[in-house]
């Protein structure tokens, strides 16, 4: 093959497309974009359902991924966890595998540091121990007996978030397939005591939420195929509403159950995480939007790139011939 | 008798379980609770084993001085010292999963950063892949590119702004050609399944069972 500048083009080494790539993830941070993300549908539903809940509802929220797609499901399950702590939602926190469960620490951690604008000031379960005493359980009274007391929630703080009472951290089990089977009959058979060792039983959530027939809504977020478990043995079995967060590749695997109404709605990659987070904002509920609305614009950079080596690609090959020679073709069919 | 009690074993269980199914009844559902309570406990036995196997494997290896055997060590080592810092010594000599112990940060400081880098490699060789395959050759791969560009580019915000039919074509390539062949697919993969999971509940598949009897 004679060299020209289209062969040398299309024989680019692949280091420089390397460099390029670690180029444009990278400007982004420096030199945000901050393009506007518009909300679709299969996010809006999933946004609008959360909507109709309140503290008299439960959801799990399922972290069903390992640190591999950390960046993707991370921010889906951190936002829908801040919107239903946000409404007084009862969440129960799951965990499919042993790393999903450190995932599931994170997340929980991200949501309630206070170092974060908008946190949740966590009361432990013990430290709310003497109103459950008294037999204040409920929800809005509790928080009015913790704050009568002299409890003030800090400036840059959202809300409080009682152990027991708005989020419960079951955390994992090993077959976890079994263990959503099982959870359809009883919560606290499969998890007689969360990851603190706190016992189930004596949680008000779980005593009006017994089984997963009394829970409104599963999300879970996960880059496997995972996910599906909760839509065979819970959606699929009694009715439980599910929704998905899952990595950008494998959003197309799924679409297919939301058109047939055994999803109420989707996550699909980081966008899908923007657009839960854009929708918080539009909302009321948090000032800015979080880290996947950030992680965007890498997205944006890194596609547009994409795009260009695709069509920069087709160049060389057309203009230098290579479609008639059949040099390139050899041995591919 | 090695071949005939797993084999009913298989026949009974894998019958209860389609019969039980279909049955909304307390008796049912006792039945089936006691089933999911049994098979973690049965995983337990198999994560016992398949540690042994391990162990037996890459002992054997360092032992040996096998080619490559510090990837060996560099299993074996973590195997055992994460469940010992983690499970038992206490949080005074740096034990338990909770921050700060060596477990806590093993995860958050190893396994997650090296996951973490594993995954996002995968950007940059979609990129060189994108370079190097897409090319318009032939009818079919025209239109493959061409679908592989929209849809990309109605995922991202700065498509909507190159034009606004980007993301409603992406969403209907996606909400329907993607979905029929998809389906298509799932259809004849569960009854794949299906038959395969008759075939060994009935004992007709006996691959399982790894020789035994024989």
């Amino acid at each position: 093959m004679k060299e020209n500048i289209w062969s040398r083009m299309l024989n680019l080494d692949r280091r420089w497309i390397f460099l390029l790539i670690g180029v444009v993830c990278t400007v982004p941070f420096f030199v945000p974009f901050g393009l506007p993300v518009l909300p679709t549908k299969n996010v809006i539903s999933i946004f609008d359902y959360v909507e109709t809940l309140g503290p008299e509802n439960a959801i799990f929220v399922s972290f069903d991924f390992d640190p591999g797609t950390d960046p993707e499901n991370m921010p889906m399950a951190v936002a829908i966890t801040r919107h239903a702590f946000a409404r007084n939602i009862p969440v129960f926190f799951t965990a499919n595998a042993p790393l999903a469960q450190g995932m599931l620490e994170a997340g929980f951690t991200y949501v309630t540091n206070p170092n974060i604008a908008g946190y949740f000031h966590i009361v432990s379960w013990q430290e709310w121990a003497p109103y459950r005493e008294q037999g204040i359980t409920r929800r809005d009274r509790l928080q009015a007996a913790w704050e009568a007391d002299g409890n003030v929630l800090p400036e840059n703080a959202s809300g409080w978030v009682f152990e027991g009472r708005d989020f419960a951290k079951l955390g994992y089990l090993p077959a976890f397939a079994l263990v959503i089977m099982g959870m359809t009959s009883s919560i606290e058979a499969q998890y007689p005591e969360d990851m603190n060792g706190n016992p189930l039983a004596q949680m008000p959530m779980l005593q009006e939420h017994k089984n997963l027939r009394d829970v409104d809504l599963a999300a879970t977020f996960s880059g496997s195929a995972a996910c599906m478990w909760w839509v065979l043995y819970a959606g699929d079995t009694i009715s439980l509403p599910i929704a998905f967060g899952v990595t950008a590749v494998s959003a197309t695997d799924y679409t297919m159950y939301i058109q047939s109404g055994q999803l109420v709605g989707q996550m699909g990659g980081l966008r899908g995480a923007a657009e839960y987070e854009v929708l918080l904002q539009e909302a009321g509920y948090f000032e800015h939007p979080d880290r996947a609305f950030i992680g965007m614009d890498v997205q944006n950079a890194a596609h547009l790139l994409i795009l260009f080596f695709i069509i920069l690609g087709n160049i060389a090959y057309f203009a230098g011939g290579f479609h008639k020679k059949g040099a390139l073709l050899k041995g591919r069919r | 008798m090695k071949r005939a009690v797993p084999l009913m074993i298989v026949l009974v269980g894998g019958i209860l379980m389609i019969i039980q199914y279909f049955i909304p009844h307390q008796i049912s559902q006792d039945v089936k609770d006691n089933y999911t309570i049994w098979i973690p406990i049965i995983t337990a036995f198999a994560l016992v084993l398949g540690v042994g196997s391990l162990t037996r494997l890459h002992g054997h290896k360092v032992r040996n001085r096998a080619p490559n055997w510090p990837y060996s060590l560099a299993v074996l080592l973590p195997l055992y010292l994460v469940p010992i810092f983690g499970l038992l010594l206490p949080a005074s000599m740096a034990g338990g999963r909770d921050a700060p112990s060596v477990f806590h940060f093993a995860f958050m400081h190893i396994q997650v950063p090296i996951q973490s880098t594993m995954f996002s490699l995968l950007a940059f060789y979609i990129a060189s892949a994108a370079f190097r395959a897409f090319r318009a050759k032939s009818m079919l791969a025209t239109i493959l590119l061409l679908t592989a560009v929209v849809v990309m580019m109605g995922q991202v915000p700065i498509g909507e702004l190159l034009g606004s039919w980007f993301p409603r074509v992406g969403l209907w390539i996606i909400d329907f050609p993607n979905n029929a062949a998809k389906r298509a697919i799932g259809l004849g993969v569960g009854f794949g399944i299906l038959a395969t999971q008759l075939k060994i509940i009935f004992g007709v598949e006996r691959n399982w069972l790894g020789g035994a009897g024989d």
